[in-house]
């Protein structure tokens, strides 16, 4: 060939070679880990959805949790153990665990001394009071929970400008909160992100998901561009907790973490296989997962989680008002089909509570498919309206459910049109009343305390129907249920007949197919390489525990 | 000389306010549902979407509403539904990324292009020209995100010679940045080599007919530096116009596709997020950015390009 | 008329001397001519037939649908069975993992997670992404044809407003325009006064590709109807008293058929592109309905493992639009040799 053409193939060869010495450089792996050693290192983690608020009192999804459960601390706190263990309530801010009086309606507790938080800010007995009060102003999912305090209410409708129920003496740290009836779930709420104080500075009626407050957990919030990235530091202020006295509050063993969305859940598995990414908060997809399960064994395993998978139907527009309609939709599911769609890691179940939930008893309304029972109910209610809209989040394994939940609805008859939502604003969307058209859809319900309250109250009680923020998808609102609901909770779990009473409630609210439940996930670890494994442990409440992470 | 530029820049300014008239309707006028609710954010009740219906005019003309609208955007307040964050913010944010890929793809497809081309024009009709038009075919017909996710598959997973996904800042480690990056400048620069081949190709055919062409071979010159100097340097012309307007469009929003395949923040994938959160600010933003973009730097390019053409340079009379 | 393009005059002939045996001259029409010379061109013929295979198979997708695969596109079968070599296997096993291709008439290419058909979701799939490609072409060329009529005929101010319009839509990148739209549209569908289309009906991104790539056909059809304009046989009407709209319709749009032709061609091969980056994105075709751009998405989530989900419907579309280009290109070859039409990218 002439020389211009050796000139060009020669310098086409050099480019491509000189790309290939850059792509082979630099391929160790994406944190710039300080070493070893049982404190230090930067962690990178990756989740499919970004936390839909990074604010302690707004956050109400799986993993907005994970993330602010070492963030911010609330006067009380779980235990950071796993299973069980993991669900007791411990002294978190406050000195001791809260001394009841007689009649179960005051609650004393005392704020530990000299704390602070990481930007320096004394943390105060008022702080507390001031996060109910965001629970109330910022329109948060979680105040369906607080509302037994004695005031709330006014509060929440305006006609008072302060809580009447709590009183707070900053000088000496003691909190006095007093309930309008007996309330057997109050510690465990206490110990939830919700009732974490935060200081004054914070918006009362905002999202604070741009500007978070300041941290009272071993880690703080450096940096958030929502819903690309944010960062977890070492709080430097910690120690003032920890000195304070704060024993049952776990310490970081990581100076950094940094926390990344990726749509793409295969691209993550990959990304932990290559150590490129320590941690994903999402299990492997169904066609990774035996791949993963045999191959990497020594840092992966499977973890046990209560909760409860759902359809959520509309129970008051047509066409789902009808009984016959609901009752037709469980019976045309098949919760062994949706067990495929999860890769296998779905235990079959049609009822409201899972099981591990105190009060879950099994029972078997509903025997499996039978579309002809389906078929025959729904010609025996013979809705009118059939232009039903199907919603469900954009992560890969809800929108292979959204998409059978569509065909078996089209099977029925229905007109049925899909919307597929993305995860970050899911939950808000159909949670707002606003939103039009919210027929029916994905649901899902991880336990937040061990009590079948939880399950029941924010996703089923007809005052939980708020504007926006709203768990009770389903609009259910059955007023002798609702009684029943709020007369178990005055008493304490351990109380004879109380669990039978809740399987009795679960049962109850099967009987009107308030939602079509088809089973409980399990859920799993996967680390990096470079991670140690048997330190880090998954929270029956808060997903993987990130002050467990550390490096070998 | 003066007289063309200012001409231009007139033209230009006409056409963007064009572009957000346009932009305005997309958003605000044809669609069928209440654009209060979604800009009163992911935790609005009744009361605050009344408050945000009149805030914004809604009861208001048109003509108020997008003048509203434009303040906003170019004062830089606008706000996204969903996260609150500030969409100008997020634009600049994901510029870096973009323009990474940009002008890396731009890079490796012109080089690639001259030399497909150039080969093709002047051994045309025969095998090399057949091969490289239907590889140059091939690489127009795909879709760039196939494209995309085959590399991904065969070069991350199959054999593991790139990272997966996600942007490394080019001041963080240069060497990571561009490995990176190597997919997607491959995938992106696939599509427009394939066009750029050809339209060199035809050019480079049609000069060769040319008389001063045959002039300078009839004085002598050797047939290599005929093809380069006289032939190439005068078929790049077109070319350079049509990599202005391209280069525009992908830094603007068709690096969409690459860069949600391969997880880069830039500016086309935090468009490409707005989709699934039925976000209208953030693809506001986007395309008002992306078509100013394109017309701005087509300005530029038609004026610097004039500024290089002595008959415009030296006087209006001598190009009507 | 004679065409300004055409390459033979046919002379008149003068009257020969009886007796004399005459060979007759046969007049060709340059369509005749075109034709002769797209009929030379093999490579063009083979890939114009594989279109018409492709475009074939798809209109047999519920031939296929009903009477080889027993399903249809969105069927879910997750839990049923089908009988391989005298065994029932699962369709999707009980870990989630979906039966792979083989040589049967069900689930030929495999199944999707969902337990759905690949085969038939496959020609299905390519009966929307085709009518899509082709009816927002067709709307695209009308459109055009109209407007670069318009301005090339009229000039003054009709084409500087039309024109200025065209450069705008022009000026934004056309993905980012259909994104635009198809999101904003995609909440509250379009009411257009008569009637009002539904969020995910699939005519939104049909007028919505149709639109976008107006002006990329309109500006070359109005530099040729300029050019025509000053044509003698145009003068020749009007001196004849012919009204504008038929002197348009008459004179001026037979000689920029061919044009028309090609562009046509090509627009249907970048509308298919362009609607497929829609539907990737979730922008255009709306799931679970299928159509060569979302299964490549829904593919995608599985592409380690199953990566032919991935490959065939993108296969499909590299396949089509290829034979869109090099058919186009060869119809081009064929009607204007001197290649004046260039379709601008």
């Amino acid at each position: 060939m002439s020389k211009f053409h050796k000139a060009v193939t020669a310098s086409v060869v050099a480019a491509l070679t000189a790309f290939g010495v850059a792509a082979c450089g630099g391929d160790t792996g994406d944190s710039a880990s300080s070493g070893g050693g049982t404190g230090g290192g930067d962690v990178n983690v990756t989740m499919t959805s970004f936390p839909d608020y990074v604010d302690p009192q707004l956050s109400y999804t799986v993993e907005g949790w994970e993330t602010l459960y070492n963030v911010y601390t609330p006067l009380l706190t779980y235990k950071h153990a796993k299973g069980e263990d993991g669900t007791k309530v411990v002294p978190g801010l406050a000195e001791a665990m809260p001394t009841v009086s007689p009649d179960g309606k005051t609650y004393k507790l005392k704020l530990r001394s000299n704390m602070k938080y990481s930007d320096g800010t004394p943390i105060k007995a008022s702080d507390f009071t001031y996060a109910i009060q965001r629970l109330f102003k910022a329109n948060s999912g979680g105040s369906v929970f607080y509302e037994t305090i004695a005031g709330a209410k006014e509060y929440a409708g305006g006609t008072a400008n302060t809580i009447s129920g709590i009183v707070t003496d900053d000088a000496t740290g003691d909190i006095t909160i007093t309930l309008t009836e007996p309330n057997g779930t109050f510690d465990s709420i206490l110990g939830l992100t919700f009732a974490a104080p935060v200081p004054p500075s914070t918006p009362l009626d905002k999202d604070a998901t741009n500007n978070p407050p300041p941290s009272s957990g071993p880690f703080m919030i450096s940096n958030v561009q929502a819903p690309q990235t944010m960062t977890l530091e070492r709080n430097p202020n910690f120690k003032t907790v920890k000195d304070a006295g704060a024993t049952e509050v776990a310490d970081a063993n990581v100076d950094k973490i940094t926390i990344t969305q990726n749509k793409s859940n295969t691209a993550q598995v990959t990304d932990i296989e290559q150590n490129r990414v320590d941690y994903m908060s999402d299990p492997p997809d169904a066609d990774r997962l035996a791949e993963v399960k045999s191959r990497f064994a020594d840092r992966f395993r499977m973890e046990e989680s209560i909760n409860t998978y759902y359809f959520w139907m509309n129970n008051q527009k047509a066409p789902f008002n009808d009984l016959r309609v609901r009752q037709a939709v469980n019976y045309a599911i098949d919760p062994e089909a949706l067990n495929r769609v999860f890769g296998g890691r779905l235990h079959p179940s049609q009822q409201i509570l899972p099981p591990g939930m105190p009060g879950y008893q099994e029972f078997k309304l509903y025997p499996g498919q039978d579309m002809n029972k389906a078929k025959q109910l729904i010609a025996e209610a013979n809705p009118a309206d059939r232009d039903i809209t199907v919603w469900t989040d954009d992560e890969p394994d809800r929108k292979r459910i959204g998409e059978y939940y569509h065909d078996v609805l089209s099977q029925l008859g229905f007109n049925a049109t899909l919307k597929v939502i993305s995860g970050d604003v899911y939950w808000a969307t159909i949670g707002n009343q606003s939103t039009p058209d919210l027929d029916t859809g994905f649901g899902d319900w991880f336990q937040d305390f061990p009590h079948p309250d939880d399950f029941f109250r924010p996703l089923l009680n007809g005052a939980s129907i708020l504007p926006t923020n709203g768990n009770n998808y389903s609009r259910a609102n059955y007023p002798e249920l609702d009684a029943k609901m709020n007369e178990l909770r005055t008493k304490q779990l351990e109380d004879p007949g109380v669990k039978d009473q809740y399987a009795a409630l679960d049962k109850a609210y099967m009987e009107q197919a308030a939602w079509a439940p088809y089973g409980n996930e399990q859920y799993t670890t996967f680390l990096s390489e470079r991670m140690d494994f048997d330190k880090s442990y998954r929270h029956l409440l808060f997903s993987q525990d990130f002050s467990s992470f550390a490096i070998k | 000389m003066l007289r063309f530029v200012a001409r231009r820049l007139t033209g230009m300014i006409a056409v963007l306010f064009a572009i957000s008239v346009i932009v305005f309707l997309i958003f605000n006028v044809i669609p069928n549902s209440n654009p209060a609710i979604r800009i009163a954010g992911k935790n609005a009740n009744p009361e605050l979407i009344a408050r945000v219906s009149a805030d914004l005019g809604l009861d208001q003309p048109l003509w108020v509403q997008y003048l509203t609208l434009m303040k906003k955007i170019f004062t830089g307040t606008l706000t996204s539904y969903a996260s609150a964050q500030n969409v100008t913010d997020q634009i600049w944010r994901g510029l870096p990324a973009t323009l990474s890929l940009t002008i890396g793809a731009a890079v490796l497809w012109m080089v690639l292009a001259v030399v497909f081309g150039y080969l093709s024009a002047i051994h045309s009709g025969r095998f090399t020209d057949r091969a490289l038009t239907i590889l140059s075919l091939v690489g127009i017909s795909m879709p760039v995100f196939w494209l995309a996710a085959i590399l991904l598959y065969f070069f991350t997973f199959k054999v593991q010679l790139f990272p997966t996904s996600s942007y490394v800042p080019l001041t963080t480690d240069p060497l990571r940045w561009a490995s990176h990056l190597i997919l997607p400048w491959l995938t992106l620069a696939v599509l427009y080599v394939g066009f750029y081949s050809r339209v060199l190709r035809s050019n480079m055919l049609d000069v060769m007919n040319e008389d001063y062409v045959r002039t300078a071979r009839a004085k002598g010159l050797p047939e290599r530096q005929v093809r380069i100097r006289h032939v190439l340097r005068n078929s790049m012309i077109p070319i350079v116009t049509l990599f202005g307007l391209d280069f525009g469009a992908v830094v603007g929003g068709g690096a969409i596709l690459t860069e949600t395949v391969f997880n880069i923040n830039g500016v086309g994938l935090y468009a490409g997020r707005a989709i699934g959160s039925l976000d209208l600010p953030p693809l506001v933003g986007v395309t008002i950015f992306g078509a100013f973009f394109i017309v701005f730097f087509n300005t530029v390019v038609d004026i610097l390009y004039a500024f290089l053409d002595p008959r415009i340079r030296l006087g209006e009379a001598a190009a009507a | 008329m004679a065409a300004p393009f055409s390459e033979v005059e046919v002379a008149d002939e003068p009257p020969l001397p009886t007796g004399v045996p005459l060979a007759t001259i046969q007049g060709r029409s340059p369509w005749y001519l075109a034709g002769l010379r797209l009929r030379r061109n093999k490579v063009a013929l083979a890939f114009g037939g594989l279109f018409i295979v492709i475009v074939l198979l798809c209109l047999a997708a519920p031939l296929w649908a009903d009477h080889v695969a027993h399903t249809t596109p969105d069927a879910n079968h997750i839990t049923d069975t089908i009988d391989v070599g005298g065994t029932q296997v699962d369709i999707v096993s009980p870990d989630g993992t979906p039966i792979g291709p083989g040589l049967r008439g069900q689930y030929l290419l495999g199944a999707d997670q969902n337990g759905r058909d690949v085969m038939v979701r496959l020609l299905y799939g390519g009966r929307t992404s085709l009518f899509i490609g082709v009816v927002s072409a067709a709307i695209t060329t009308i459109v055009a044809v109209v407007v670069g009529l318009l301005c090339g005929y009229y000039r003054g101010w009709i084409d500087a407003i039309l024109s200025r319009v065209m450069d705008v839509v022009w000026a934004f990148p056309v993905l980012l325009l259909g994104i635009a739209l198809g999101t904003a549209l995609a909440v509250g569908g379009l009411s257009l006064g008569f009637t009002t289309l539904a969020g995910d009906s699939v005519w939104i991104p049909i007028l919505i590709i149709g639109l976008v790539y107006v002006p990329y056909m309109a500006r070359p059809i109005r530099g040729e109807v300029l050019a025509l304009r000053e044509k003698e046989f145009v003068e020749a009407a009007v001196a004849q008293g012919k009204g504008s709209v038929r002197i348009m319709i008459t004179e001026l749009l037979p000689n920029v058929v061919s044009t028309i032709i090609v562009f046509f061609t090509l627009n249907i091969a970048n509308d298919m592109l362009l609607e497929s980056a829609l539907s990737f994105l979730g922008a255009g075709v709306r799931p679970p309905s299928a159509s060569w751009g979302t299964m490549i998405a829904d593919g995608y989530q599985t592409i380690y493992t199953a990566p032919h989900l991935t490959i065939i419907p993108g296969l499909m579309i590299v396949l089509t639009v290829l034979s869109l280009n090099v058919f186009g290109d060869g119809l081009r070859d064929a009607l204007d040799p001197r290649a004046k039409i260039r379709l601008e990218h």
